[in-house]
């Protein structure tokens, strides 16, 4: 974002007034813009997404009233687009609230005119999670895989075997638990039990 | 184990909306002893009344026959005991999506007891019209208060007030279609029709000539078309035409907002006294959900709202001197201000537009060592306009222009529901911070403060009584900083009842704040009204101008503190509906070349 100096950066390199002189003469007003500001450090500008840390969830577009962030699936490339517009952002700061891995990180940053729009807009792409008993891309994304695993208690991850199923479509995984189903009928227990007795009596042995 | 039958039981107990006069089985015998005047009503129109209950704690709803609609509003507004009470406003609903009718209802703050947050109420007439014909007796023929919203109910649901005394458009553009009604749940926010101009002036008297003064006002710089009918330099009559900056807000919000999103767009409703509107929307969300909000979150809110009283007076009387000529006295209201907003840039983040308030509490808790900058601050300021009305009120140019100019009686300004300054200014003893009981969004209950009234009417006292607030406001800022409690600032609140409503409402620096909201199914808003106070001061205007030169005209306009955006409820049309809607490069470049010049 902002390649070109913003168009109160390039008024501050004019130096027109001599601010310097300018501010002794006058006491009660400063000579903005040609001299810095004092921003507090709890001035919420505009956010900006950390590409590293983000992971595609989702949670900042659902929170945002202006609609200043927008997500597009574009599926057949496998991509998950999520674009901020500092045009459209009321500075309400809902998206850091909300985000959990910390990848909107507030700035103090306000000066955002200038004559070139795309100056406004990020972008971050991210690699759709990609389905191999089918072919086709999921909803979500690697990273919100990656982020479930690291959150998700260890015994449950061994019991559902997830790990296998976590990178599947939803049909594939309906499809999978009814082949499953189908492999343990006239059984008592529904099959994950089984899974487990079978695994309980292999250890022993 | 716990069987089905122990549920029931345990539900039964916990059943809020029996507790709270919702339910169906609520008594109603009960409901109507629990405040002086309503059972007074309930004999009165017996035979009309079809269902009376209890909305949320000083919030009582009568649905009555259309019929004698004018004539209940006038038994409460000229109720001989409960001198105060005025007709808010009204609201209309579409409810043909639910039970085939539309709904207009009436609201007026009933004061039992000027000042006494637990005596007073909000009483709802609410009326049910058929759907194939929406008409109601109209009450503007007798009350002037209820003048602009019948107006605004006939342009934007289609309603026919009859009788209406002045039945012309109010809010739609000259080039709107007849017959279409934006505010109709079948009608999609994101159509705007246009036809041929059609322009609605009233006519010239005679003998008069016609001096117009806008589309902009000329001190004020925002939009709004006075028409003067002056003979010589007198004016004799007034003709209004607003709304130039209307732009739907309310659809937007019914549209496609989450009742967290709606927050932020109602604090941006107004530049000037948006957090008043957060509050009032977050009071009326808090209230449908029955929640109590944290001490130290109302705490801060109060202290938040009373800061916004602060710096916006100044802000008003720097605008009058300016008004009058004394532009020394404008830049030195204005210095004077100017750390009241620094202040609150660090409390919160920002100059203005807070973004302080979450459903259920605040967002930024206010850190101890910020108390002692806010205690700097109030006393500089103190100090600042102690100086600045010693010599201001002891300038000639300001008194003389300011004294015995646009007076308001009394009586006119009862029967327009004339709220806030401009009301106190004439002798009303009205403030919604204690008249209605604020105590559950906010902490006005537990400070003490004097709510300063004037009899004279005229712009002076409109001064006075606004520089006489600005020091009990910072009276109440000195005392919150002093009391506040610790503890959480914010709870989080569930899902929201269906169907429900209920009103929010503050005190803003010009008048009270009214927030109706009606939910709708999963957590989102199916009707939402806000009223701000100039959409009541301004109707009067006329009144205050009758006889008074030319010359006065913008000062008169402008001692009200009239906030057009507010009353006109400007905001954004936005693109799109759903959470999470997928827009393409293509969809998006069309839809901008489609809105191109809507925002």
């Amino acid at each position: 974002m902002a390649e070109t100096p913003s168009y109160t950066e390039r008024l501050k390199a004019w130096n027109r007034f001599e601010a310097e002189k300018f501010s002794k003469k006058a006491p009660v007003t400063t000579p903005y813009p040609f001299i810095d500001i004092e921003k507090p450090p709890e001035y919420r500008g505009i956010p900006h997404i950390n590409p590293e840390k983000c992971i595609g969830c989702g949670a900042c577009v659902n929170a945002c009233p202006p609609d200043a962030l927008i997500m597009e699936w574009d599926k057949e490339h496998g991509v998950k687009r999520l674009t901020y517009n500092a045009a459209r952002c009321i500075r309400c700061a809902r998206c850091i609230e909300v985000c959990p891995t910390g990848a909107m990180e507030p700035t103090t940053r306000f000066e955002i005119a200038t004559d070139n729009k795309e100056d406004l807009v990020e972008v971050v792409e991210h690699r759709l999670a990609y389905c191999e008993e089918c072919g086709e891309y999921l909803d979500f994304t690697e990273r919100q895989i990656e982020y479930v695993k690291a959150i998700l208690p260890k015994e449950i991850f061994n019991m559902y075997a997830l790990e296998d199923r976590i990178g599947l479509t939803r049909e594939e995984k309906m499809r999978k638990t009814v082949v499953k189903l189908r492999e343990t009928e006239g059984n008592a227990y529904p099959a994950f039990i089984l899974v487990e007795k079978a695994r309980d009596n292999g250890g022993e042995e | 184990m716990v069987t089905t039958k122990d549920l029931e039981a345990h539900f039964e107990f916990e059943c809020k909306a029996c507790e709270n006069g919702r339910c169906a089985k609520a008594d109603v015998e009960k409901i109507l002893s629990e405040r002086e005047g309503l059972r007074d009503f309930y004999e009165a129109f017996k035979e009309h009344i079809k269902d009376c209950k209890r909305m949320t704690y000083g919030q009582y709803m009568f649905t009555i026959d259309r019929e004698i609609l004018p004539k209940a509003v006038l038994w409460w507004h000229n109720h001989p005991k409960f001198k105060e009470t005025h007709m808010s406003t009204a609201v209309g609903t579409d409810e043909r999506p639910l039970n085939g009718h539309f709904i207009y209802m009436p609201f007026l703050s009933v004061q039992v007891e000027p000042l006494n947050m637990d005596r007073n109420y909000w009483v709802f007439l609410r009326t049910y019209l058929p759907a194939d014909d929406p008409s109601f007796p109209s009450v503007a023929e007798k009350l002037p208060a209820a003048l602009w919203i019948e107006r605004e109910v006939k342009d934007l649901l289609g309603f026919k007030p009859i009788n209406h005394p002045d039945p012309r458009r109010l809010i739609l553009p000259e080039d709107f279609p007849d017959g279409v009604y934006p505010l109709r749940k079948d009608m999609d926010y994101r159509h705007s029709p246009i036809t041929e101009p059609k322009v609605e002036y009233r006519e010239t008297p005679d003998n008069t000539t016609l001096v117009p003064m806008g589309p902009a006002h000329m001190g004020i710089e925002e939009p709004a078309h006075f028409r003067l009918f002056v003979k010589g330099e007198e004016i004799v009559d007034v003709d209004y035409r607003g709304f130039y900056s209307h732009r739907g807000i309310e659809k937007t919000g019914e549209g496609r907002l989450t009742y967290n999103q709606i927050l932020f767009l109602a604090e941006r409703i107004c530049g000037i006294c948006g957090y008043q509107h957060s509050v009032s929307y977050a009071m009326a969300i808090e209230r449908l959900a029955d929640v109590d909000v944290p001490d130290r979150a109302r705490y801060i809110r109060t202290l938040m709202l009373e800061l916004e009283r602060i710096h916006n007076h100044l802000l008003w009387v720097g605008i009058a001197a300016h008004m009058v000529g004394y532009d020394t006295g404008f830049m030195h209201a204005w210095r004077i201000r100017e750390p009241v907003m620094w202040l609150v840039e660090r409390l919160t983040g920002n100059r203005k537009q807070y973004g302080m308030n979450i459903i259920g509490g605040v967002r930024r808790d206010i850190l101890d060592y910020r108390k002692d900058e806010v205690l700097k601050v109030v006393k500089q300021i103190r100090d600042g306009t102690k100086t600045f009305l010693d010599i201001a009120l002891n300038t000639n140019t300001f008194i003389k222009r300011a004294e015995g100019i646009g007076i308001l009686p009394y009586k006119v300004a009862k029967a327009y529901s004339v709220l806030g300054p401009t009301a106190r200014a004439s002798g009303r003893k009205i403030d919604a911070r204690l008249d209605q009981a604020t105590k559950t969004a906010m902490a006005y209950n537990e400070v003490d403060f004097k709510v300063p009234v004037y009899k004279e009417g005229d712009v002076l006292a409109r001064v006075l009584v606004r520089m006489d607030e600005l020091f009990e406001s910072l009276w109440i800022v000195e005392q919150l900083i002093d009391q506040m409690p610790g503890g959480d600032i914010m709870v989080p609140i569930g899902e929201l009842p269906e169907y429900e409503e209920t009103l929010g409402f503050t005190e803003a620096h010009r008048g009270e704040v009214v927030h109706y909201v009606m939910t709708g199914e999963k957590n989102k808003v199916y009707r939402w009204k806000v009223r701000a106070p100039t959409y009541n001061n301004l109707p009067a205007i006329p009144e205050m101008l009758k006889g008074y030169h030319v010359a006065d005209a913008p000062l008169i306009i402008a001692s009200i503190d009239p906030c057009y955006s507010c009353t006109e409820r400007v905001q954004f049309v936005d693109v799109d509906t759903g959470r999470v809607k997928v827009l393409t490069e293509a969809e998006f470049n069309e839809l901008s070349i489609k809105y191109r010049g809507v925002f």
